[in-house]
């Protein structure tokens, strides 16, 4: 198993490569000017000439590139443009942010998605199937930011529930240790700020992650279905063995798999719809930075933040490859 | 992303309609939560020039000299200053009892580092270009100074009220360097920056040395909101007790709630049409024509609920720039004789395009749609294209804007130079118009000493730009501001909000 998984592993190396030429010729593609935007507006040409020289544009690209691939490599990923500051503290400030909200996310679509998928398993040929298929499909029709916004109609304008501003109540300080808030608030022993921290993130984890419970619902569903065609249904059965036992101790074990993996392939759609919903929650994450970044044609922080999608997505992946091959005693041998 | 934030804007303007009836919570106290439309840049303050967060550093920092509420200059770290006959020089003299956040006072030598010695020792400042022309300051003493420049910088004083110019601590700064500064950034302001979080919220505490008047509120806490339907959200579920920049139609409804106030605030940001000298715009008369087509009071009813004052030069009313009797008529039958004697007409328009940006001040996309509309009326076709408000420099230096472009100008100073100077001058980026019969008096005129002679000749500039089509002004903008009921705070006629002008009850 762990050859299988380190075969996977070192399949993320070209595609990292191949990524970071993509989005670095895609960006020089773009009819901008790094050098004119770094300058302020009233900038002559000759300054914004010596912008260009002090930040190597007028290098051939390939010989940019190869500069811009070594440095981050080192983790240098150049200044903001718009910022003037190292992009790697950006990265650093909001990845944490965001990392938390996608899991938070990906558990209450997980939630719902299994518990969802399991009640849709009770319902199947029943009356209540159809409305519940069409309860699923209303879920998965409305995108994250719509769902962002009636969230904070209900919930925060209607019921004054709960806050959809920010990530803590305004009197409240935010403790630094790892730059994530809720282990933060945890480690300092802080649990009122924790709790607020939570209260924060209910809407917008739920705006991200409702969407992409319908899926796991139904492929959930689809994989029990297949599961009760199995023989070893039928003989647990012919055991003796309760409904239940057989439902959750033999069936959902199989049909599990094809889930986690979906959740995998999932987390990757979730992390890169944070932007929107980020925005509209003014959650201060990397998809607010990235959207500040496209407004500003802010190129290095566009190319960082395009490459660190694509890692966490890659390492998400490769984590739940591996999860799965522990789960799956057929695939360890692979 | 353009279209999908106004999706989302859509959808939320929609959504918010709903919320008319429901109530808003005032309440009592110490403190303050402003909703704000955006960040600030990095906290050094001379770095960037950031009209929004012009307010937010003026929270933490001082300028060397203020604007009244009605935009008069006026004294602040600097008591008074003397501007030479020539204009080559300017003598400062300094308050004395002025404290950074770090207890130290604040010298004519804070001042020098600020304005020279951070330019020359490579730190990478937009002021540096606000002060070109600067070739030295001689400290005379700790409160006295003089400036020097290489030409004649008439409006050095009011620069010294402008975008970037807040002074920092010299000496703190040499210790920490930029980056610890900006990590921990102190200044002699009426606050203490105490948190921040990039794109999530600022909290400041009364600064209880402050040299000036004391604010009444200890603690200022600025949400950064940039959805306009979550502002609106804010503010109607008691979130905020203050936000601006909310579409015009939800200021007037939150306007109506019990407990909420709203405003429209004209401010001294210009909407205007920059256009180019050749290319359709090539003809005087199709110029002339665009200009006499649009129906600026109908466009500031249909966006701005009337409130937006449709504008003859690019200058607010009773700025120095302004000439109150120069109107530049709207006569869609003058238009159609103009073109006619260009041969065009409706049968046979003339063809132009024209850029605007799509969120970047409230209804711009909008608007443009419909001076399209208008233009179609009497025989001009414009293709319209959306472009990003950050990449109008960089397309107006490449000489790839289109003949004309929607464009909103903010100049919170109200001086004339920053209007039609900046706006006019083809040396600087600002200006699509390259002509050089203009272009030369634009350039002359940045070095004209005489006050009375610059106010003149800016406002002669002014006309003759608006009468040969060099330039189209339309309105003056309008800060949208809903606060509530019980929180009192200072207008400024340049949009600033500050928490050192609030108190409750």
């Amino acid at each position: 198993m762990s050859a299988a998984f380190a075969r996977r592993l070192l399949a993320v190396a070209p595609i990292l490569a191949f990524v970071s030429l993509l989005l670095f010729a895609a960006l020089r593609l773009l009819p901008i000017d790094p050098a004119a935007m770094s300058m302020p507006p009233t900038a002559t040409k000759v300054e914004i000439e010596a912008a260009r020289h002090a930040m190597g544009l007028d290098q051939p690209v390939t010989t940019q590139y190869v500069i811009w691939l070594g440095q981050t490599l080192r983790g240098d990923f150049g200044n903001s443009i718009h910022m003037r500051r190292p992009v790697a503290g950006l990265l650093q400030e909001t990845l944490p942010a965001t990392i938390e909200l996608s899991v938070m996310a990906m558990l209450i679509a997980g939630v719902i998605g299994l518990g969802g998928g399991l009640g849709l398993f009770a319902l199947r040929d029943r009356r209540g199937e159809a409305v519940a298929e069409t309860l699923t499909t209303l879920m998965m029709s409305l995108p994250e930011f719509l769902w962002a916004l009636l969230l904070i109609f209900v919930f925060g304008v209607l019921l004054s529930a709960l806050p959809f501003t920010g990530r803590l109540d305004p009197g409240m300080t935010r403790p630094v240790v790892t730059q994530f808030l809720l282990l933060d608030t945890l480690l300092v022993g802080r649990v009122d700020v924790f709790f607020s921290a939570l209260r924060h993130m209910v809407l917008p984890a739920f705006a991200l992650g409702v969407a992409f419970a319908p899926p796991i619902m139904r492929v959930l569903r689809a994989s029990l279905i297949d599961a009760y065609q199995e023989d070893y249904i039928r003989q647990a059965r012919l055991r003796g063995v309760g409904e239940a036992r057989i439902l959750l101790g033999h069936a959902l074990q199989n049909a599990v798999l094809p889930t986690l993996t979906l959740m995998g392939v999932q987390f990757g759609f979730l992390f890169g719809g944070s932007l929107l919903v980020e925005v509209i929650y003014s959650y201060p994450g990397m998809g607010n930075l990235m959207v500040d970044a496209v407004r500003n044609a802010d190129l290095p922080i566009i190319q960082a933040v395009g490459l660190t999608y694509c890692v966490v997505v890659l390492a998400i992946t490769a984590l739940v490859d591996g999860l799965v091959m522990l789960l799956n005693p057929r695939l360890r041998g692979a | 992303m353009v279209q999908l934030s106004r999706r989302v804007f859509s959808a939320g303007a929609s959504l918010a309609s709903i919320l008319a009836s429901l109530p808003a919570w005032a309440q009592a106290k110490d403190s303050v939560t402003i909703g704000w439309p955006s960040d600030v840049t990095g906290w050094d303050p001379n770095q960037r020039f950031t009209p929004d967060a012009q307010g937010i550093y003026k929270m933490v920092f001082d300028q060397p000299l203020d604007q009244s509420p009605d935009l008069k200059l006026i004294p602040n770290l600097i008591k008074s200053w003397q501007m030479a006959p020539d204009a080559m020089s300017l003598a400062l003299e300094f308050r004395d009892d002025v404290r950074f956040h770090d207890g130290a006072k604040m010298t004519a030598d804070d001042f020098k580092w600020t304005f020279f010695d951070r330019v020359k020792a490579g730190h990478k400042l937009d002021i540096g270009n606000s002060f070109r022309k600067l070739t030295g300051i001689e400290v005379v003493s700790p409160t006295k100074a003089v400036m020097q420049f290489n030409s004649p910088g008439p409006t050095t004083p009011v620069w010294l009220a402008f975008l970037g110019s807040f002074v920092v601590p010299k000496a703190y700064m040499e210790k920490v360097g930029v980056e610890g500064f900006v990590a921990k950034p102190i200044g002699t302001g009426p606050y203490k920056l105490v948190e921040y979080q990039m794109n999530g919220r600022i909290v400041l505490e009364r600064n209880d040395d402050y040299w000036g008047p004391k604010p009444k509120l200890k603690r200022v806490v600025i949400e950064i909101i940039k959805d306009p339907s979550a502002r609106v959200a804010a503010i109607q579920s008691g979130q905020v007790d203050i936000t601006v920049g909310v579409p015009v139609r939800e200021a007037e409804r939150l306007g109506a709630i019990a407990g909420l106030k709203g405003e429209l605030n004209p401010i001294q940001r210009v909407i205007l049409l920059q256009v180019r000298n050749d290319q359709g715009f090539a003809d005087q008369n199709i110029r002339l024509a665009a200009h006499h087509a649009i129906d600026k009071a109908a466009l500031s009813r249909a966006f701005y609920g009337g409130a937006a004052v449709p504008l003859s030069l690019p200058a607010t009313p009773g700025t120095p720039g302004d000439i109150a009797d120069f109107k530049f008529a709207y006569d869609p039958a003058l238009a159609v004789k103009l073109l006619a004697a260009s041969g065009y007409s409706t049968q046979k328009p003339a063809k132009i395009g024209m850029a605007t940006t799509n969120g970047q001040f409230p209804n711009d996309y909008d608007m443009a749609r419909a001076i399209v509309a208008m233009w179609k009326k009497i025989g001009i076709d414009a293709e319209l294209e959306v472009i990003e408000y950050a990449k109008y420099f960089e397309l107006n230096r490449a000489g790839k804007l289109p003949e004309s472009t929607l464009y909103s100008f903010d100049n919170a100073t109200g001086d004339p130079e920053i209007y039609s100077g900046y706006l006019l001058n083809p040396k600087l980026p600002f200006s699509p118009w390259k002509d050089p019969v203009l272009g030369e008096k634009v350039i002359a005129q940045f070095n004209v000493a005489d006050e009375t002679k610059r106010i003149e000749g800016w406002r002669e500039i002014s006309k003759e730009a608006v009468t040969t089509g060099a330039c189209m002004p339309l309105l003056q903008s309008v800060q949208t501001l809903v606060r509530k009921d019980g929180l009192g705070y200072t207008k400024y006629g340049n949009g600033w909000v500050m928490g050192q002008s609030m108190n409750w009850g």
